[in-house]
Formats: structure tokens, C-alpha cells, sequence
């Protein structure tokens, strides 16, 4: 009884270490699912009660390339992600400017009439966008695909720009008037900079959604716009779960070099919304 | 005269300036939202005529009961299971030890890449041959069989939680860092223990982000799609429900417009009562 309670106490005291147990427990439970794909796509044989596969290989590689033509896929889904990323900012820059900066009656009802998208289930509204999009020929374009992102990237990219925007100091721009710039310079030396990083963050975040989009690519999608996540379920439904994880690792390389390439520009927190107001 | 021809301007500049947005949200959001609508009340394939049967039928089934409830819980579970995770994820974040960054980078990861990779992969993980059982059937006594977790609710409860948490996670993160640390040092000088400081201080205070969070979860969670689609198995919530009507020929488009309106009102109503409950002070 003494005993348990000294190691008790011991336990305890060590708090540091008990902490760091628990974030590496963590960690695991995020980074676990990841080795298991990569482990399941290189491993020959592997059944019954075995921790690692007994023996290494390739082809499931070799298989996922010959069925799966990669690099089109992988293009749809940057084409698509970049047309939705540039006309949400393109849609987003005067919304949030006047949202932002302008005294709007009703501003947070607008506000919420804007965001709305998010609150709805995208399927609802898929379902209407897919019936819209064949009436109008836009199924299985880029175009198309990257339009229905919109409707739920563009909602967000407004969200952070007004944001932005209703941050500029009024006087920056007052000195910057005083101190004899034109309106032009003052947006190219003094506003650009000050934005710069909100629209970044926007565009990082609509690059982000558009690419994990799911529900309204799938109802979308046709033969030449099959994207990323699109690929995978069609993929899982095939059965093959070998060639399927090959295929995940081989389609998340991109979005791993997207991301790491960007997390040194923005707080990694932007990516999820976590921002004031949400 | 000319103060009101300026203003007139103004307000025109405004709305140019709204314009896009607007325009977005009526032609990607009403617009199909209203082709939708009107689509469930439109008997099967045809564009004319008026009917409220898909809702009847649909509602009429005892299925539909099990669905809609099914999602709910999956839902309200998935935010329950974060919250429980996020509180000592927060506490833990917060002391900025060794590898804070590392750490915080790997609580997004869920919402970075895609949700179905996730899926993939804890499909793999506590499917019958994944390290999960192997774990179970070695360490733990009386288990000797491997436990299906795949498929089944608990399993699509810690799915949904793996890939929701983050925006919790996030909330209550960032709302133990902005906590005063003098409120905390005053609980202690005032003479209460750790547990007590964590129970009357910290806790209330960080309530609000909490909630603001669970908003987030619960939202994305009552739409989730891709993951039930490919682990739900025989459990279906709406959103597949609603695919299922279409996935196959003939497509009976009317009737998962009609299960996609309920959902949709479904989810206003509850949010519009979760608002209004978080509203409300806490007491």
C-alpha cells in the first residue's frame, strides 16, 4: 500500500515527463494512421497476427501508377484548387473591403447571410449545384469543379479579409496622405504590406479547402476532372487495399510540399479557422 | 444638394463593392439550394407538379427515425470526445515544453490532408489485423479475440473525433493562452490545490471557447460525408442516406432532395437552440 502510494507520489512529481507521455501518445494517435498506409503500400504477404509485413516491395507502386494515371489527377486537382483559390480572392477582396471597412447597417446579419454556406451541409446544396451544373454543361469541367468549391472557399476568404482589412489603421493612411504620397503609393508602399499577410492566409485556407473538397467535387466530377480526394474513394471501392494506400501516399505528396512550403509563411492555426470571431 | 449626391455615391460604391459576394452566395448557395427545394417537391423525373410525397415517405419509414438519430449521436459524440481530448491537450500545449511547435502542427494534421487519406488509414489501424487489436490481444488480459471497431458506432464516433477535434483543440488552445496568469496565481495564494484552481478557475473561464468550438465540430460532423461513405458500413446518417438515393440508375433525385431539405432544417434548428443556449451566461 505504501509502495503504490510512493510510486504514486513519484509519478507525480515528475509531471514534466508525465506531460510529455501524454502529447507523445498524441502525436501516435495522429501519426499512426499515416505509418499504417505507408507500411500497408510497401509490404508483400502481410496477414494473421504479424506487427510488420515480412517482406518489402514495390509494386504496389508500379501497380498504382499503371492503373491510376497520377500526374492528371494530380493536375486536376492543383488546376482546380488554383481556380477556386483565385476567384474566391477575387470575389473576396471587395466584399471584405466594404464589409471591413465600411459602415454597413446590418453588418453582422450580412455577415451571416454570407456565411451561411458553411452552416448547411454541403450535401444539400451539391445536390442542387450538381442539378444546376448539368442543365448548364459545367459537370466535368475545371471550371465547373472549381466553381461549386467556391461556393463554400469564398464565404471563408471574405470572413479572414474583412478581418484584414477592418485591422488597417485609418491613420497609417492618414501619414501616409500627409506625408505627400499619392493614393497609389500609399496602397503599394504603405496597404499592400499590411494586407499581404491576410490575403496570404486566405488563399492558403481556400487552397486548403478546395483541395480536401470531397462532397461537391464527387457530385461534380465526370471522367476528365477526376480529382484527388475523388480518386481515393474510388479507389477504397475498389477493394484492392494495397494499391489503394500506394495511391494515397503518392496523391498526399503534393499537399505535404503545398504544406510545408507554407507553414513557414502562416501561423499553421490559420489553415483550420482558428481565428477570432469563429 | 451635393452632400446627398456624395452619399448617394457612397452608398453605390458599397454595394459595388458587395456585389461579388452577393452575387456568389445567391448564385452558388440560394440558387441551388432553391433548385433543391424545389426538386423534393417534384414527383420523380418529371419537371412539372407538386407533391409532398418523398418528405411522407421518407419520414413514414421507420428508418428514418434510426438515421436521423443515428446522426445526432455520432454528431453530439464526436463533440463530446473532443472536448474530453482538447481540455489536457490544451493544459499539456500550454507549458510550451519541448517540441511545442511540433505538436501544435500535429494537432491540424486531421484537417490538412485529405479526410479520406485519414479514414484510409484508421481503417487500417484498428481494422481486426491493425496494430490496434494485435496491441489488445498481447497486453491486455481476457482479450483474446480481436474487437471490431471498424463499422461500427463507437468506431465511427473516435473516426469522427480523430478528424474533428482540431477546431476545439484550437479554441480552447488559444483561450488557456490568453487566461491571465494572476487569476490562477490569486486561486492558489487563496489556497486552492491544482484540482481546484483547474475545477472553479480555469474551466469556467475557458467554457466559452469550448463552446465556439464545439459549434465548429458539431457542424462538420452533422454534414460529414466522405467518412461514413466509406466506414460507416450498414451505418448510414443522412448525408449518405442522401447519396445512396442517387448513387445508383435510375438517380431518384426527388427523393434525396427531399432527405438533403429535412437535413438542412434539421441542423438550423438545432444550431439556432445551441446559440441560444450558449447565449445564455453560464452560470
Amino acid at each position: 500500500m505504501t509502495l503504490a502510494r510512493k510510486y504514486l507520489n513519484a509519478i507525480l512529481r515528475s509531471r514534466k515527463l508525465l506531460i510529455q507521455t501524454l502529447l507523445l501518445c498524441f502525436a501516435l494517435m495522429i501519426f499512426t494512421p499515416f505509418l499504417m498506409i505507408v507500411l500497408r503500400s510497401v509490404g508483400r504477404g502481410w496477414f494473421g497476427r504479424l506487427w510488420l509485413p515480412p517482406e518489402l516491395t514495390l509494386d504496389w507502386y508500379r501497380w498504382a501508377v499503371e492503373v491510376t494515371n497520377i500526374v492528371e489527377i494530380t493536375k486536376n486537382t492543383l488546376v482546380i484548387a488554383l481556380l477556386a483559390v483565385l476567384m474566391s480572392t477575387v470575389i473576396a477582396i471587395p466584399t471584405g473591403w466594404a464589409l471591413g471597412r465600411r459602415n454597413i447597417p446590418g453588418r453582422e446579419l450580412l455577415m451571416s447571410i454570407l456565411l451561411l454556406p458553411r452552416m448547411i451541409p454541403p450535401i444539400a446544396f451539391a445536390l442542387g449545384v450538381a442539378q444546376i451544373f448539368y442543365r448548364t454543361d459545367l459537370i466535368n469541367t475545371h471550371i465547373g469543379v472549381a466553381l461549386a468549391h467556391v461556393s463554400i472557399c469564398a464565404p471563408f476568404a471574405i470572413l479572414i479579409l474583412s478581418a484584414t482589412f477592418e485591422a488597417l489603421d485609418e491613420r497609417l493612411l492618414e501619414a501616409s496622405g500627409v506625408c505627400g504620397a499619392n493614393p497609389i503609393r500609399t496602397f503599394i508602399h504603405v496597404v499592400f504590406p499590411l494586407i499581404l499577410p491576410g490575403v496570404l492566409a486566405s488563399m492558403i485556407f481556400t487552397f486548403t479547402t478546395s483541395y480536401n473538397e470531397f462532397t461537391l467535387t464527387l457530385m461534380t466530377y465526370g471522367k476528365d476532372t477526376v480529382t484527388l480526394p475523388v480518386r481515393t474513394y474510388l479507389a477504397i471501392g475498389e477493394g484492392y487495399w494495397e494499391v489503394t494506400s500506394a495511391m494515397s501516399i503518392l496523391l498526399i505528396i503534393p499537399s505535404i510540399i503545398v504544406l510545408f512550403m507554407i507553414q513557414r509563411q502562416v501561423a499553421p492555426e490559420k489553415l483550420v479557422g482558428g481565428f477570432k470571431g469563429v | 444638394m451635393l452632400k446627398r449626391g456624395s452619399k448617394a455615391r457612397f452608398i453605390l460604391i458599397t454595394l459595388l463593392l458587395l456585389s461579388p459576394g452577393l452575387l456568389t452566395f445567391f448564385l452558388l448557395f440560394f440558387y441551388p439550394m432553391m433548385v433543391t427545394l424545389t426538386r423534393s417537391l417534384r414527383p420523380e423525373g418529371e419537371q412539372i407538379g407538386w407533391t409532398l410525397e418523398h418528405y411522407v415517405t421518407f419520414l413514414a419509414e421507420p428508418r428514418a427515425r434510426e438515421v436521423i438519430l443515428l446522426t445526432f449521436v455520432l454528431s453530439i459524440g464526436a463533440v463530446l470526445c473532443s472536448v474530453l481530448l482538447s481540455i489536457p491537450l490544451g493544459l499539456a500545449l500550454r507549458q510550451k515544453l519541448r517540441a511545442h511547435r511540433f505538436y501544435r502542427l500535429t494537432m491540424i494534421t486531421p484537417r490538412v490532408v485529405p479526410g479520406l487519406i485519414g479514414a484510409l488509414g484508421l481503417l487500417l489501424l484498428f481494422g481486426s489485423r491493425g496494430w490496434v487489436n494485435l496491441f489488445l490481444i498481447r497486453f491486455v488480459p481476457f482479450v483474446n479475440e480481436p474487437i471490431s471497431i471498424n463499422y461500427t458506432i463507437p468506431g465511427l464516433i473516435l473516426f469522427y473525433t480523430w478528424l474533428y477535434f482540431p477546431f476545439i483543440a484550437l479554441t480552447t488552445l488559444a483561450a488557456l493562452e490568453g487566461l491571465d496568469p494572476a487569476i490562477e496565481e490569486a486561486a492558489d495564494v487563496a489556497g486552492a490545490n491544482r484540482w481546484q484552481v483547474l475545477r472553479h478557475v480555469v474551466i469556467p473561464l475557458i467554457t466559452p471557447a469550448i463552446l465556439a468550438g464545439s459549434v465548429l465540430t458539431f457542424m462538420a460532423a452533422f454534414g460529414a460525408f466522405s467518412i461514413p461513405l466509406i466506414a460507416g458500413g450498414n451505418h448510414r446518417p443522412l448525408s449518405v442516406e442522401i447519396y445512396r438515393q442517387i448513387d445508383f440508375t435510375p438517380a431518384r433525385w426527388s427523393a434525396a432532395s427531399a432527405r438533403a431539405m429535412i437535413m438542412a432544417v434539421l441542423q438550423v434548428i438545432f444550431l439556432t437552440i445551441y446559440m441560444r443556449v450558449l447565449r445564455r451566461p453560464i452560470t
